[in-house]
């Protein structure tokens, strides 16, 4: 009798286990989107984690805001330089702009290329945070309703945090750049004030150095130690002009046809709260 | 307590491990003290309820944060977590153990489920860091928040999950 449940205990183990397999090689393999009682799942889940997480982040920022009175008067003042540039630039922009709108009519720029650059801010709530080290999704709470797609880019303030990967009716998940291994992680970046001549593909964060590497860059590159690294836009899958990181350091890749640089992120990945979704006009419905 | 009094306590943990408790660790250690509470319930139901109790929380919750959070793999935390709850419930369910005891059986658990989170994620090339490294970086210092956490709820939880489980709901107190 014994032997008998042993070995059907045995038998249930290795089924589940082909069962896992199976499981995990096709959310590997599967593009689709998300069922529906996944979607349910999600949506619920995130609207009992909002009651949590905001405000927990509220008396957490208190905490933090009292620490931080000191910092103002610096801040303060840096702002202040940072707005006066602002507005030195902003007439230059609007100059640049109109030429650039009369430029565009005169080519006959058809009405979908000329809005291939406008891009729509969402501010979105963070609720919840994975805390599986390898995979350390944010979930936020935006969703298919209020327009979000698959794969648009998610910023902060400070930087590109990742793009979309799952979205449900009122949640969706985002991925964040340090969580991508080295080939699902294929964005192309440029550097700053060098959008022309500057070209390279990010691979691979490394957990270890907490770095990006930059790889693909061209032996003529221009590229140099402490650039601001941004997404270049070309293949129209993220917007242009989202903050990466910085360069640290270059160096001549293994075959040594191309370089690599190791990329400092800008942005920071630790208490979000409030994240912006780009909205490209392409993905906007 | 019933199984749904278990249930809810279970999912209140996982809120917290999720929404809560990232706003208390210190900026610098946000990537390695990652609370894995809803495991520690778990194996105290593994320790005190039954295997199978274990074996449908550790399934359930597995699945919801494989679903909640889902990223490149799905199912892998059902696995890990039923599968490891329900071999310590075969192993030491229904015993009388010391709290000291418990405490080593739930540390056992957590690195047996952190570890096997990293090989999975490993062979599937997610990760390239070797374990020595990840043992260092999150495992450890998250073992010691787990074992914080199961101290912390050591006595209520034994006192809430021991009892009958074939009791009547008037029979037990």
């Amino acid at each position: 009798m014994f032997k008998h449940l042993r070995n059907r205990r045995l038998f249930v183990l290795m089924v589940s286990f082909i069962l896992f397999i199976a499981v995990i090689g096709f959310s590997i393999s599967s593009k689709a989107g998300l069922t529906t009682p996944e979607k349910f799942l999600r949506d619920t889940t995130g609207y009992v984690q909002q009651w949590f997480y905001k405000p927990a982040g509220y008396i957490a920022g208190l905490f933090q805001a009292v620490g931080d009175l000191r910092k103002v008067y610096e801040e303060n003042d840096r702002l202040r330089m940072t707005a006066a540039a602002y507005a030195r630039d902003k007439v230059e922009y609007n100059a640049i702009r109109q030429e650039n709108e009369r430029l565009q009519e005169k080519l006959k720029f058809t009405e979908e290329q000329k809005k291939i650059y406008d891009y729509n801010y969402l501010i979105a709530q963070v609720v919840a945070v994975s805390p599986d080290a390898y995979n350390r999704t944010l979930t936020i709470n935006l969703g298919a309703r209020e327009g979000i797609r698959e794969r648009m880019a998610v910023i902060s303030e400070k930087g590109m945090i990742g793009y979309v990967s799952k979205v449900s009716e009122l949640t969706s998940t985002v991925m964040p750049i340090t969580s991508l291994n080295s080939e699902e992680s294929g964005i192309s970046a440029t550097v700053l004030g060098k959008q022309n001549q500057s070209f390279g593909i990010l691979s691979g964060y490394n957990s270890e150095s907490q770095r990006i590497l930059m790889t693909k860059i061209a032996a003529d590159d221009p590229i140099k130690k402490d650039d601001i690294v941004i997404t270049s836009g070309l293949g129209n899958v993220f917007p242009r002009g989202m903050v990466i990181g910085t360069v640290e350091s270059i160096q001549d890749s293994d075959i040594g046809l191309t370089r690599i640089a190791s990329i400092k992120l800008s942005a920071d990945f630790d208490h979000l709260s409030e994240v912006f979704v780009v909205q490209t006009s392409g993905t906007a419905e | 307590m019933k199984m749904q009094s278990m249930v809810l306590l279970t999912f209140l943990a996982f809120l917290v491990q999720t929404s809560l408790f990232p706003w208390l660790v210190p900026s610098a250690f946000s990537d390695r003290l990652l609370p894995h509470f809803t495991f520690v319930l778990i194996l105290y139901a593994a320790l005190y309820r039954s295997r199978h109790a274990a074996l449908l929380l550790g399934a359930g919750f597995g699945l919801l944060q494989d679903i909640v959070f889902r990223g490149h793999l799905l199912g892998l935390h059902a696995y890990a977590m039923g599968l490891i709850a329900y071999l310590i419930g075969l192993l030491l369910g229904g015993r009388r153990l010391t709290m000291l005891s418990a405490l080593a059986v739930v540390a056992i658990g957590s690195l047996l489920y952190d570890i096997a989170v990293y090989y999975v994620y490993d062979v599937f090339r997610f990760t390239a860091e070797p374990l020595a490294w990840a043992l260092q970086h999150h495992i450890f210092p998250s073992l010691f928040l787990q074992l914080a956490f199961a101290l912390a709820v050591y006595i209520p939880i034994r006192r809430a999950f021991e009892g009958n489980p074939r009791a009547k709901p008037t029979a037990s107190a």
